[in-house]
């Protein structure tokens, strides 16, 4: 395997230290190792949490080749034993399981660990993992505070390792075509003025997670793993099994719906337009989940200076409507919007009326565009010409992404691992995108505009 | 002149028979070998100018293929609201899924070919009929409609049948 560097793990550290550094280090025996057997280029993977969103990454992962599942931690048993299973009925084998992450980082020889814990474990599971040698791919948003994300940075620096942060976005070639070739390269856009973001989730989707008690931790356990955090009363186990299912409603242990919703696509608006925002509004309310700490509703608009002028990006997250056309941002611009989503359904891309139609003719004809519909006027008794703009035409990408979304990153992530490729979203460029969107939450609690500074943004 | 007459009404009476032949034939043959038939998925990357583009994107298509492990007889979309109903017992439900296709495909050979034709128009109607069932059960309505035109053009066939011609064994 085509490693960046040799490097001991934890376990042959602690095993062999009393050797000597010297001979520690001379020794080949002790360098990370494979199986007898084993494929040149595999990776031996580690999951350090195992719920939902560790599900999209392994279904999303099991097309990959090349990769070992060699072990599993979660501190809830049937969390691990189902992804056990399943990597046994994909894969014919067992990985090996933990209840402890700290024992699963010191026994098992692991080139990479997938982190999908929830967010306030984001940032010590990542250090733990970089610490003992492993390459790091941690799902976003990368910690419930800056302070956490900014440790991730620092631990990347200090040990060298890889961190790649799960903006998956990053790696989607719809996403990077859209930016290379149509905004960038052939400027379709004309000047983007506004971005208009948002993703409505219906109540039916924000309900609170239940599960079957008695296959959930127990009160010891969740406390130890610090689901009590800011809890101002000694909680019932009730009311820790709610916390642990239910964390991202707490502001101890998540940054609420614009950190879980927002931040793949503010991460977008920042990517694409390639600055930080210069200032944030917002405002936020818990209007239908009264009792939820973190608001359910929010709006917030960013201000950017970007070379070719001022931007304003409107971002907003609802947890109580799926209307208004489900969850993508749209760049507006003079000559033409970009609408792009996760979501194919979701993207579109319309010419102005007053744009050059020569020159969106000979994209569509390269193939860079594909031509949906000519722009129809709604018509009708209540028009009154003067109000109305020429509607504008629709046109496509000129193809999609035939994986699973997560795919590519993963891909991106397992390429760098063996030396081929680059980090499309290692944890510094990924919080250079996050650090506003910690602010969202203080800017609507206290309805005041927050002018970024240095001290805001930092890496 | 009444010959005549006599002659052209059985003759279209002998074709229009045929024609129901050929139609409930065909409908059921292939409806039965479509039970075999599974696709693939498949994707290939867009062109842009005139050359692979480099970022991967693709346009989905799909290859259909025929294959005995490819086989439902009942749907499994369908397999599974009737796997629920009260009314279909397992076992019935299994052993109906096993000889649906084979059944259409058997029955439309020997309606399309006119062997033993009443007996064969009639099992076909009560396979029909079965199928109907099912779909009542499940409040397919448009179905139960579309199966209904289907018994119709059987009963036609039966009351053609003494004017059947070009069968390979008339008995029956």
């Amino acid at each position: 395997m085509n490693l960046k560097l040799p490097t001991l793990s934890r376990r042959d550290f602690l095993a062999k230290s009393t050797l000597g550094a010297g001979l520690v280090l001379g020794a080949p025996s002790i360098l990370r190792a494979k199986e007898a057997g084993a494929p040149a280029d595999e990776i031996r993977v580690g999951f350090i949490g195992c719920g939902k969103q560790h599900e999209v990454l392994f279904n999303a992962m099991v097309n990959i080749p090349g990769i070992k599942y060699v072990a599993a931690a979660d501190i809830m048993k049937a969390r691990v034993g189902r992804t056990a299973s399943a990597i046994k009925s994909r894969f014919g084998y067992m990985p090996t399981r933990y209840l402890n992450v700290e024992e699963m980082l010191e026994k098992e020889e692991l080139d990479a660990v997938f982190v999908a814990t929830p967010d306030f474990w984001h940032a010590p599971h990542t250090i733990m993992a970089l610490e003992a040698g492993c390459d790091v791919y941690c799902e976003k948003m990368m910690s419930n505070t800056i302070e956490g994300a900014r440790s991730m940075v620092a631990a990347m620096d200090r040990t060298g390792k890889l961190c790649q942060i799960g903006h998956q976005r990053r790696s989607n070639p719809r996403y990077r075509y859209t930016l290379e070739q149509l905004i960038q390269k052939e400027n379709l856009c004309g000047q983007i003025v506004n971005i208009n973001g948002q993703w409505n989730r219906a109540l039916s989707s924000s309900q609170d997670i239940v599960s079957k008690p008695s296959i959930l931790p127990d009160a010891e356990t969740l406390r130890k793993a610090g689901f009590n955090t800011g809890a101002d009363h000694e909680l019932s186990l009730e009311e820790l099994r709610h916390r642990f299912l239910n964390w991202r409603f707490y502001t101890d242990l998540s940054g609420g719906p614009i950190s879980d919703l927002g931040a793949h696509q503010i991460d977008i608006f920042n990517w694409y337009l390639g600055a930080q925002p210069k200032s944030l509004m917002a405002s936020g309310g818990r209007s239908f989940f009264k009792d939820r700490e973190h608001f359910d509703n929010v709006m917030c608009i960013f201000d950017y200076d970007t070379p070719q002028g001022n931007v304003r990006a409107f971002y907003q997250v609802l947890t109580t409507t799926s209307s208004g056309g489900g969850y993508y941002e749209s760049f507006m611009g003079t000559e033409g919007t970009i609408d792009i989503s996760e979501r194919e359904a979701y993207t579109k891309i319309f010419k102005e009326s007053g744009a050059d139609n020569a020159k969106w003719d000979k994209l569509t004809q390269r193939g860079l565009l594909k031509k949906q519909a000519a722009g129809k006027a709604a018509g009708g008794a209540d028009a009154i010409a003067s109000y109305e703009s020429a509607p504008p035409d629709e046109y496509a990408l000129p193809g999609g992404l035939s994986k699973a979304p997560h795919q590519p990153h993963i891909e991106n992530f397992l390429d760098t691992i063996r030396g081929n490729a680059t980090l499309t979203c290692d944890a510094r460029h990924a919080l250079e995108s996050e650090a506003p969107i910690y602010w969202v939450n203080q800017a609507a609690e206290s309805k005041e505009t927050i002018v970024f500074t240095e001290e805001h943004l930092h890496t | 002149m009444a010959s005549k007459d006599k002659c052209s009404n059985d003759l279209g009476l002998t074709l229009g028979m045929l024609t129901l032949r050929i139609w409930l034939g065909f409908r059921a043959i292939q409806t039965g070998i479509e039970k075999f038939a599974g696709s693939k998925a498949n994707s290939s990357v867009v062109d842009i100018d005139g050359v692979p583009n480099s970022y991967g994107l693709t346009k989905d298509g799909a290859d259909k293929f025929y294959s005995f492990s490819e086989y439902h007889g009942v749907p499994v979309p369908l397999y599974d609201k009737f796997a629920s109903e009260p009314l279909i017992p397992t076992w019935g439900l299994n052993l109906y899924d096993c000889i649906l296709g084979p059944a259409l495909i058997i029955l439309g050979f020997t309606v399309l070919l006119g062997i033993a034709q009443r007996i064969s128009l009639f099992a076909m109607g009560l396979l029909y009929t079965s199928l109907t069932f099912g779909l009542i059960l499940i409040k397919q309505d448009a179905g139960i409609a579309w199966l209904g035109v289907h018994i119709i053009m059987v009963v036609m066939a039966l009351a053609l049948a003494k004017h059947n011609r070009f069968a390979v064994m008339k008995k029956w």
